[in-house]
Parts: structure tokens; C-alpha cells; sequence
């Protein structure tokens, strides 16, 4: 019965696969080519997202709940509650389009590439279903409990992805800085 | 639908995919699966001419050539193979170790689970035999098709269309196998002629897509891609580093 299953599987997978494929192709027929300059502008849309950080800090920010909790209307606290959940859950939102788009143009360039390697390509993939997963389960946290109440969380969560973020910064001292030079 | 107006529109499709074929030109550009549909129009009209003139053989050949049209139609894959990875080297070297390691697993388990059937009589064997020919196609294809998605490697109309009716065939095929085995399925006349008809939906498809050669999609020019691996995933560490930095700082209490 187990065979059965996993062949049922197979045969469903290569029904939605296909459906994909139809899809990808359909939404990029007029895509143009993708280069290692989109690449970079990428990853700048990405820094882009973060360049105010201390406003972004602030959102999170325990001392700003306290102040507002002082206050004796709660349809202020309310409304603040709601505003700073709102602006959290959007730039975790851009975050995720970001590091998507940026993933998405990595596969897309090592695709043209001679000597692709299975094991790095297969470490990533790895670091951004885990990325995917914290990422998405913050949106919850966000959405039921508010920023302030994720805050904990959020220092858990950071505990967690620096932890998978600390290979790629040990790699990088590794990496031949000439390298990094955007191609001509 | 009658059975024998699904068969001979099936034919008249295989004659028409192969009458186009000719005149567009892409029997150069697709041999193995324009070599495979050939084969599937000729063996059709053969097992009509048994079965009207030798009925005692039918059953014996009707075993034997549905063998070797499946192991034939492994053919569509190694075309969609070479097409689809042509311009992509680099992934199609992966794809070759990964497909390999796919086939050896697949292929032990199918020969493992044959040998422990036990041998019943020549039809059963072959049948059999074709069942499990069906199962590792069906794997290898999904190996395919999921790198194919992975790496948005682009398909022109020909081939997409190519793909998009052999996973159809494959995949609805390998369904319709299994349901078969389940218990008091095995005699179910609806998902019997449900096979033809997925069949004869796939040939529609290759029709419409391979009626005329159409553009392949285009590549970069040389000048504008980074071919070297390497450089990519110094940019791809560097990147993620960066992104972790910045998240750390954001939302560090």
C-alpha cells in the first residue's frame, strides 16, 4: 500500500509541476534576459528595505508601548497597537519579496553556469525553506499577538537565524574579495 | 465515448502530428519523439490487422508491443532532456548524476518487486514489466520537470508543448496504474478507457504545439551572463551574510 502511495504521489507531483511549468513560462514570455547587474540591483533593493533601520527598530520598540500604556484612552493604545502591527507585518512582507526575488535570481544565474555545485545549491535551498518557515511563522505571531508581544519571539527567532546565517559569514572569510567586482 | 472512435482519432492525430512534423521541419529538431510517435502509429495499424486476420495472436502481440512502446517512449524523455538543458550545461550535468541516481533506486525497486511476483504467464510478465517501466519514466520526469521549475529554464512553444503532453500522458497514466491495483478496481471499465483518452488529450496537445516551429526563447549573449559558478556564489554568501547582519541590527532589543 505504501508503493501504491508514493507512486499516487509521483504521479500527482507530476501533474502540479507541469501546471507550474505552463504558469512560469506563460508569466515570463516576455521576461528579458536575467544578468548578474540584476543581481545587484537586487540585493540593493533589499539593503533598500532596511536603510531606516532605526525607524524599523522603533516599531519593535518596548519603551514606546509602555509610554503609550500610560495613556488613559485606550482607543490611543488601541490604534497604536494596530498601526505598529500594520507597519511590522508590511516590512516583513517586503523582506520576504526581497530574499524571494533574490533566491529566484540566484537559481536563475546559476542556471547558465558550467559547473554548478549540488551541494552548495543544496545548503541554500535548505537556509531559505528555514528563512521561509521563521519568517512566515513570525507573520502569525505578528497578526495574533501584536509587535510587542512578538518581541520574545523575535529575539528567539534571531537566536535561531543567526545561527543559520553564521555559516554563510564563516564562508565569506573564505571568499577572494576580487570576486565580488561586478562583471563587464 | 466509443472506443473506436477514440482509436482512430487517436490515429488520425499521430498522422497529422507527423505530416506536420515533415513539413515544419522538425523532424531534425525532435527525432527520438517524432521516432516514437512513428512506431505507436505503426504498431496500432499492425494490432488492427491481427486482430481482424490472426485474433489468436493478438493477445500476444498486443503484450509485446505495449513493452517496447513503453520503453520507447523513454525516447520523449531523453528529447526533452537534451532540448530543454541545451543551453544550460552547467545544470544539465547535474541533472545527468541526479537522473542516473533516480533510475538505479527506481529501477532496483521495480526489479526487486518483479522478481517477488512470482511468474504467472508471459502477458502478466509483460504487463508487469510494463507497469514498472511506467513507474521509473514517471520518476524520472519528475526529477526533470522539477528542475525545470527550479531553474525557470525557458521552453519555446514546440517544446513546452512536447513536455506538457508527456507529463499529462505519464502522470495521469501512473494514477490510473495504481487505482487499478487498489481493491475492487481492477476490473473498472471507466478508468480502463480513461487511459485512451489521456492519450488522445496529449496528442491534441503535441498537434496544436508542434503544427508549425516556433521561436526558441531567447539567450543571453555571452557578453552579459556570468558563467563562473563561483563568482555567483561569493555574491550569493555575501548577500545572505548581509541580510543577517541587517536583520540582527533591526531587531536586536
Amino acid at each position: 500500500m505504501t508503493g501504491l502511495i508514493t507512486i499516487l504521489l509521483l504521479g500527482i507531483l507530476i501533474l502540479v509541476l507541469v501546471g507550474r511549468l505552463l504558469v512560469q513560462t506563460a508569466t515570463r514570455r516576455h521576461a528579458r534576459v536575467v544578468t548578474i547587474e540584476d543581481y545587484s540591483q537586487a540585493r540593493a533593493a533589499l539593503d533598500s528595505v532596511f536603510v531606516e533601520t532605526a525607524a524599523i527598530k522603533r516599531i519593535f520598540a518596548a519603551e514606546d508601548v509602555k509610554f503609550v500604556s500610560e495613556s488613559d484612552v485606550p482607543e490611543v493604545q488601541r490604534f497604536f497597537v494596530k498601526e505598529r502591527k500594520e507597519l511590522a507585518i508590511q516590512w516583513l512582507r517586503m523582506t520576504q519579496k526581497q530574499v524571494a526575488h533574490l533566491f529566484q535570481l540566484h537559481l536563475k544565474l546559476a542556471s547558465y553556469t558550467y559547473e554548478p555545485s549540488p551541494k552548495f545549491e543544496f545548503n541554500l535551498t535548505v537556509k531559505y525553506v528555514c528563512f521561509i518557515l521563521v519568517s512566515n511563522g513570525l507573520l502569525v505571531l505578528l497578526w495574533f499577538f501584536g509587535p510587542f508581544e512578538t518581541v520574545k519571539v523575535v529575539s528567539h527567532t534571531l537566536r535561531v537565524a543567526e545561527h543559520f546565517c553564521s555559516a554563510f559569514s564563516l564562508r565569506l572569510e573564505k571568499v577572494n574579495p576580487a570576486k565580488l567586482r561586478p562583471s563587464h | 465515448m466509443d472506443s473506436n472512435l477514440i482509436w482512430a482519432s487517436t490515429a488520425v492525430l499521430e498522422a497529422a502530428v507527423l505530416f506536420r512534423g515533415w513539413k515544419a521541419g522538425l523532424f531534425r529538431k525532435y527525432p527520438f519523439f517524432y521516432t516514437f510517435v512513428s512506431w505507436v502509429l505503426l504498431t496500432e495499424g499492425l494490432r488492427f490487422w491481427i486482430y481482424k486476420y490472426i485474433p489468436s495472436l493478438y493477445q500476444a502481440f498486443f503484450w509485446d508491443t505495449r513493452l517496447v512502446t513503453i520503453a520507447a517512449s523513454y525516447a520523449v524523455c531523453v528529447e526533452i532532456f537534451k532540448n530543454g538543458l541545451r543551453h544550460n550545461r552547467g545544470v544539465a550535468r547535474v541533472a545527468q548524476k541526479l537522473l542516473l541516481i533516480v533510475f538505479v533506486i527506481a529501477a532496483s525497486y521495480a526489479a526487486s518487486d518483479f522478481l517477488h511476483g512470482g511468474f504467472r504467464s508471459v502477458a502478466r510478465a509483460a504487463a508487469d514489466l510494463g507497469s514498472y517501466l511506467s513507474y521509473i519514466e514517471a520518476a524520472l520526469l519528475l526529477v526533470m520537470l522539477w528542475l525545470f521549475t527550479r531553474y525557470r529554464i525557458p521552453f519555446g512553444r514546440n517544446l513546452l508543448g512536447l513536455v506538457a503532453g508527456y507529463s499529462l500522458w505519464v502522470g495521469i497514466e501512473v494514477i490510473i496504474l495504481v487505482l487499478l491495483f487498489l481493491p475492487g478496481h481492477g476490473a473498472s471499465v471507466g478508468l480502463r478507457k480513461l487511459a485512451p483518452l489521456v492519450y488522445l488529450f496529449s496528442m491534441l496537445i503535441w498537434c496544436v504545439s508542434l503544427w508549425q516551429s516556433a521561436p526558441e526563447p531567447t539567450q543571453p549573449p555571452e557578453s552579459a551572463v556570468e558563467r563562473d559558478y563561483e563568482v555567483l556564489v561569493a555574491k550569493t554568501r555575501a548577500s545572505f551574510a548581509h541580510l543577517s547582519a541587517l536583520v540582527g541590527r533591526t531587531l536586536r532589543p
